[in-house]
């Protein structure tokens, strides 16, 4: 099982890992990339919102303006040798989306204008959706770049899972071209248009106030640039991840929000024709490690209280339930991910491990037959 | 009934938060049924989308589920007794919002069926938020012929940290843009009754894990430059540690013993996790200025795990089973 994630890693060029909120996403995230990078491929790790702790084992802690390469000494500390490399970046809506409009806009005045606008700043911090299509630009453009063999991508967390695949149709909607035209000069448009306009100046006016609308007006009067460029890279964004060498996998635990979501997430991948490969049961008790019942005897040998005995043995009886619990969901994930399609369990870690010995436990899971 | 939660009904607006992952769902719908058991008229609401009804139905409500429906309602409906339920939807609050501020006349009426602006409203920057906190507002405002409100406590399922800052911050920020005008007035009503821990408050849901409590302490940090008044963490799954520390010290050395010979145990896993959620409860506890709200774990076999919370909210002896001894 594990054999058909590690050719998964050695072949992608890109792995796109969701799930729901609170599954773990980013970590199954940073083990993919280093058992990438162990095959020797140059590896790319995009997180969205990494824990403190997380940030500091990748070294992104700062909210770096360009990919970290992780220093030697570390890489080896997690057997990655060469050709074998592994960057990491934090994604920053605002620090992409000012790299997109500095790349597009030729004009400095014009940038500088945008730049400063209070309302593309509450766009870029704030608005829901940019994350998502920031996400997907800078994977658009890493992949584009040649420096990697594969970017493993972490998506933002959400309560729509799929809001990161409908994104791009979202932000083609803001960014649709008829609102933009509204607050175009009058002159170039038809009478139509600015009997059309009249009415949304004079409502706006009237409702947003006049400095709103004069800060909107700006706004939309210099993205009009911008829009061409985005609004072709948002309709090549689909056709771009359902190539062959793109791995959606659904990270889910066992918890039944958590798969319930992953299910309604598979079927999504299917309508929207995305290349779905497999289930990651994270936080999972499929292992037993031969771990062994505590018998009576074996306690009370110990010179321990048959009334303590009890209690462990209770515990004992719940962790072998679990155990058989999530050994059947694997299989039952397994049966669901179809032809071509797998499932595989990544153990629940011990709570005082350092990030990057966790990140390296469930690398080892991915290292294939 | 606990006494935090006595604090927590008295409210007009309770907003829920919380990393995925923690059961603010549950704890949501189990603050709801206990608020309504306790004699409330209860609006539960989660934040729609700005998407038409067709993309809509792709959506996936967690907390919807609870209440076996697949959506909260689009127009507030009574959803269990006692406890009604809406959709904050975007668009709705903007049709809200140009209704009352064009009583009458053409404009109101162009304004309504103008696809374009229709179309603006929905795409434009901080327009999305501004339709949420507005639909808020109308429900904070709805009252019956007596006077009363119609919806006495207001609570509301906020999904990510993000978004909670996002729209407790957002009056402050739009005010900065939009200083006058009816939208002006619709945000800083909004705000007197954010603002006002008498009337508002977030609670932030977590576990006594390592992780959640440390997100928890920093979040708690970040609220704190807003002006949302924060009235409690909420921590759940809080399990009953079953051994005696007499006990813990025995049994911590069969572990290593076993663990030394290569034959691991089972029980050994749960036996560190009751130690991780002592410890951890004990931090947030230490660093936390608001009140705590500690929930009980389910016991296993339980049916409702809403309907179990519930009852743990109006019990005080849920209190002494949560508490450290």
């Amino acid at each position: 099982m594990s054999g058909e994630v590690s050719k998964l890693i050695r072949e992608s060029r890109i792995i796109v890992c969701c799930g729901a909120g609170g599954v773990g996403k980013t970590t199954t995230s940073g083990a993919i990339a280093i058992a990438g990078a162990r095959m020797g491929r140059r590896v790319l790790v995009l997180t969205i919102d990494p824990s403190k702790r997380l940030a500091e084992a990748l070294g992104v802690e700062r909210n770096p303006p360009a990919p970290v390469t992780l220093p030697a000494d570390r890489l080896q500390a997690v057997g990655i040798q060469a050709p074998g490399t592994l960057d990491a970046w934090m994604l920053d809506p605002k620090l992409i989306a000012d790299q997109e409009v500095r790349a597009i806009v030729k004009n400095p005045e014009d940038i500088e204008k945008l730049l400063s606008n209070r309302i593309y700043k509450h766009v870029t911090t704030m608005v829901a959706g940019m994350h998502e299509y920031t996400a997907m630009q800078a994977l658009h453009r890493f992949v584009l770049s040649g420096r990697y063999d594969l970017v493993v991508l972490d998506t933002p967390p959400s309560r729509h899972a799929l809001d990161f695949l409908e994104a791009p149709s979202r932000l083609s909607r803001f960014l649709d071209g008829r609102v933009f035209k509204m607050f175009m000069p009058a002159e170039t448009t038809g009478g139509l248009r600015r009997a059309a306009g009249s009415l949304v100046s004079r409502v706006l006016g009237g409702v947003l106030g006049e400095q709103f609308a004069g800060d909107l007006s700006v706004f939309f009067g210099v993205f009009a640039g911008v829009l061409g460029t985005l609004n072709r890279d948002v309709s090549g964004m689909r056709d771009f991840l359902s190539k062959p060498d793109v791995a959606f996998l659904l990270v889910t635990s066992p918890a039944p929000a958590a798969l319930e979501e992953a299910l309604f997430f598979q079927r999504k991948t299917d309508e929207l024709k995305l290349p779905f490969r497999g289930f990651v049961l994270n936080r999972s008790h499929a292992y037993d490690y031969g771990r062994k019942f505590p018998e009576t005897a074996l306690l009370i040998g110990h010179s321990i209280a048959r009334t303590t005995a009890e209690k462990l043995q209770n515990l004992a009886e719940s962790e072998k339930d679990l155990i058989g619990r999530d050994q059947e969901l694997v299989k039952d994930l397994a049966r669901r991910a179809g032809v071509g399609g797998f499932a595989t369990a990544l153990p629940v870690l011990l709570p005082n491990e350092t990030e990057m010995r966790k990140l390296e436990t469930l690398a080892d899971q991915f290292k294939g037959a | 009934m606990l006494e935090q939660f006595e604090g927590l009904i008295k409210k007009r607006i309770v907003l829920i938060t919380g990393k995925g992952g923690v059961g603010r769902s549950s704890v949501t719908a189990a603050i709801a049924m206990a608020a309504a058991r306790a004699g409330k008229r209860v609006l539960v609401a989660e934040i729609g989308d700005g998407r038409d009804n067709e993309q809509r139905i792709h959506d996936y409500s967690p907390l919807a589920r609870l209440f076996g429906l697949d959506h909260l309602p689009e127009n507030k409906a009574e959803i269990m007794p006692g406890v009604w339920g809406s959709m904050l939807l975007p668009l709705k609050g903007h049709e809200l919002f140009l209704a009352s501020v064009f009583r009458v006349g053409a404009l109101a009426k162009a304004a309504l069926h103008s696809e374009a602006l229709r179309r603006l409203f929905q795409a434009a920057p901080s327009l999305r938020e501004v339709g949420i906190f507005y639909c808020l507002l109308t429900y904070l405002r709805q009252k019956h012929t007596d006077g009363t409100p119609s919806n006495e406590l207001i609570i509301v399922d906020m999904p990510a940290t993000g978004h909670t800052l996002a729209l407790t911050g957002l009056p402050k920020i739009l005010l900065s843009m939009v200083s006058r005008g009816p939208i002006a007035d619709a945000l800083r009503e909004g705000q007197s009754y954010l603002n006002d821990p008498d009337q508002a408050s977030a609670y932030v849901v977590t576990l006594p894990e390592t992780l959640p409590v440390s997100e928890t302490i920093e979040l708690l940090e970040g609220l704190k430059n807003t002006n949302m008044p924060v009235g409690g963490v909420i921590l759940n799954h809080v399990a009953q540690d079953p051994f005696t520390t007499e006990e813990r010290l025995r049994l911590e050395k069969v572990f290593a013993s076993h663990r030394a010979q290569g034959t691991p145990l089972l029980g050994e896993e749960s036996f560190h996790y009751f130690e991780e959620a002592r410890r951890e409860s004990e931090r947030l506890a230490r660093e936390i200025s608001v009140p705590l709200l500690r929930l009980p774990d389910a016991p296993p076999g339980c049916e409702s795990l809403v309907s179990f919370l519930a009852d743990s909210l109006l019990s005080s002896a849920a209190v002494r089973a949560g508490a450290p001894q």
